[in-house]
């Protein structure tokens, strides 16, 4: 009889009926998509931030005399985390003396891998560099290509009064090594005070052969919370698990510092913060617009519905007239919001698949694939909508009087 | 000696500051069909719904089958319109959208279990067999009152009520209804209250008490 009741009521009001299904729709559909590209989005825009530049910084260990060995950094991408790593560079550097055109200035020279390629046994070749991990670096010219060519900083350039084109002598500790400049590198930071020149060369110059000062890491890692700033040396072995396989910046941190010997590993706090702090902000901004759609869709299922009550308040009395008690009477309209509310779960997740991939081809330029839960979710979402915009139009209903309604 | 199945003392009914019934006392044994006559706003469907259980009232007793009407809960009172009373309304108060089998059927659901049979059967018994698929809006007023006759007694109510039930049909209709009303209550040997303000109608009950702003003013024992 409840299922002859829905149908023709259904059948009856298809206009009303319509209305409540669109409006549970759009909010499956809102919640479905953005709950969809939230967590790609987490991703893409991890991948984004890591041009700001590398968030680990890897320097020797006080005890093995200031270096670190270039033979260890394959190792890098062999560890637990290696595919969080989007790139490193090594570099090694000292306070130089630099003379071009009879003009002569101090400054620092560094040696650094540029764009290496790099093979590992085992795993995906790779290319490896400051080209990789320093993006924003603006270099009018181009890179080194061979082992006495260098960029120079801005600033060092203009002191030299040299262009891309010219040579800069650099004289450390007595030796000198002739570079052929040929691009002039801007960063907007101290790194225009420095000539960059291939590693291998900075070692023959600083008679450092496979040596490195530091190691600068760029790894994909999940904002901070309170977990992941827990001191690894105080927790438990589940908490250090836990820790070590959450890609916090300091779980990553620790796990490139046991392959590389000698070393010590820190986080450059202020860009992992910053990342940390926007990815947060961006999830929470997802999350309280998915909210907002619901509490919009489920508004207007209890605007739509107070107006259906009201048309069927002589239905509703005549039903109490006859011995309808209150959970018959809820069972009802109940019954008819949930199957409405289905429907509109799945057509809205259906919708909501489709616009999340929108969204990312248009915004991100990639497809994505939707994750299982999304479609319990999405009927759940229809569900919390439907019954959250049921509640009131209920109470009305069960307020209903029939004597009120039904007389003359 | 008939049982009393509808008991009163005092029952007053008031809505703000008027009195729509006065301290009102009556007696109705069980099996009586009795008329309730009065002008318009004169009490009488006010006394209708409180013995129905649709109103409560602001002060007295009421007892009906047995049951203390004013110790009843939402749901109580719900349960005991279900279970003991059958009404029937002037406007005839059909679900548009179901069709007469399926509203007499609804009646059955909020009872106990739909059995359409059953409600095939009752709507044959006021002589609608052959418009059990038609919906309200394709039956005439006495069709539809016929449905409400059924839907009024599928649960075999111990308690008929009526509010003006043929006041919106002409009298061919209305004298065929009170037939069918007479031949059922034979039949089931319910109790029948019904209002009315006309005389004719009146005349099919057992006994008639009149009210007047409220009051009870008059009763008279009818020859039907």
């Amino acid at each position: 009889m409840l299922f002859r009741i829905l149908k023709n009521s259904f059948l009856k009001r298809p206009k009303a009926v319509l209305l409540i299904f669109l409006s549970i729709t759009m909010g499956a559909a809102v919640a479905t998509a953005f709950l969809g590209i939230s967590g790609e989005i987490s991703h893409k825009m991890a991948l984004e931030l890591r041009s700001y530049g590398a968030n680990i910084l890897l320097e020797p260990s006080a005890v093995e005399g200031g270096f670190l060995r270039e033979e260890d950094l394959p190792k890098i991408k062999t560890v637990f985390w290696k595919y969080n790593i989007t790139g490193f560079t090594p570099y090694l550097f000292s306070i130089a003396e630099f003379s071009a055109g009879g003009k002569k200035e101090r400054g620092v020279v560094s040696g650094t891998w540029f764009a290496k390629q790099l093979e590992v046994p085992g795993e995906d070749s790779s290319i490896q560099g400051i080209k990789g991990i320093a993006p924003w670096w603006e270099v009018q010219g181009r890179w080194p290509e061979d082992a006495a060519e260098a960029i120079i900083g801005a600033a060092l350039a203009k002191r030299l009064n040299v262009v891309a084109g010219g040579d800069v002598t650099t004289i450390v500790r007595g030796r000198s090594q002739q570079f052929r400049i040929v691009g002039v590198v801007t960063t907007g930071g101290y790194e225009e005070e420095q000539l960059f020149a291939p590693l291998v060369t900075v070692q023959s110059l600083l008679q450092l052969p496979g040596k490195v000062s530091r190691v600068l890491v760029s790894a994909l890692t999940v904002p901070m919370d309170d977990f992941g700033k827990k001191d690894p040396a105080t927790m438990s072995k589940d908490e250090y698990e836990k820790w070590y396989c959450t890609a916090y910046v300091t779980s990553v941190a620790k796990n490139v510092e046991e392959v590389m010997a000698g070393s010590r590993a820190k986080p450059i706090w202020q860009i992992a913060s910053a990342e940390g702090a926007l990815l947060k902000k961006l999830n929470s901004v997802m999350l309280l617009l998915t909210v907002l759609a619901l509490g919009a869709s489920a508004t207007a299922v209890s605007t739509s519905l107070m107006a259906s009550m009201a048309e069927r308040s002589p239905e509703i009395a005549l039903m109490k007239a006859v011995g309808a008690d209150r959970f018959q009477i809820s069972a009802i309209f109940v019954g008819e919001t949930l199957l409405i509310s289905m429907a509109g779960g799945v057509v809205g997740y259906l919708l909501g698949d489709q616009l999340a991939e929108v969204i990312s081809r248009t915004v991100f330029s990639s497809t994505i694939v939707s994750p299982l839960w999304l479609f319990p979710t999405a009927i759940i979402s229809a569900l919390s909508v439907a019954i959250a915009g049921s509640v009131v139009p209920l109470r009305r209903a069960l307020l209903i009087e029939p004597v009120r309604v039904l007389k003359g | 000696m008939a049982t009393t199945i509808i008991e009163t003392g005092g029952l007053t009914r008031s809505y703000g500051d008027i009195c729509a019934l006065k301290p009102l006392d009556l007696q109705v044994p069980e099996g009586e069909w009795l008329s309730v006559m009065g002008h318009s706003g004169s009490g009488k469907s006010t006394l209708m719904n409180l013995v129905g259980g649709l109103d409560r009232p602001s002060a007295g007793s009421l007892m009906v089958g047995g049951e203390d009407l004013l110790a009843l809960s939402e749901d109580g009172l719900a349960r005991f319109r279900r279970e003991f009373v059958g009404i029937i309304f002037q406007q005839h108060h059909l679900v548009p959208y179901l069709t007469a089998v399926e509203n007499v059927m609804l009646a059955q659901y909020f009872h106990s279990v739909p059995d359409e049979a059953e409600a095939r059967s009752a709507l044959e018994r006021v002589g609608l067999g052959h418009r059990l698929k038609n919906r309200p809006g394709e039956l005439s007023g006495g069709e539809q009152q016929r449905v409400c006759i059924a839907r009024a007694i599928i649960n075999s109510p111990k308690l008929l009520l009526g509010d003006e039930p043929t006041g919106n049909l002409d009298h061919k209709s209305t004298v065929m209804i009170m037939e069918l009303l007479k031949e059922l209550r034979a039949e089931e040997r319910f109790t029948v209250v019904m209002v009315t303000h006309n005389q004719e109608v009146a005349a099919w009950g057992d006994r008639t008490i009149y009210l007047d702003d409220g009051v009870l003013v008059r009763e008279e024992r009818t020859n039907s």
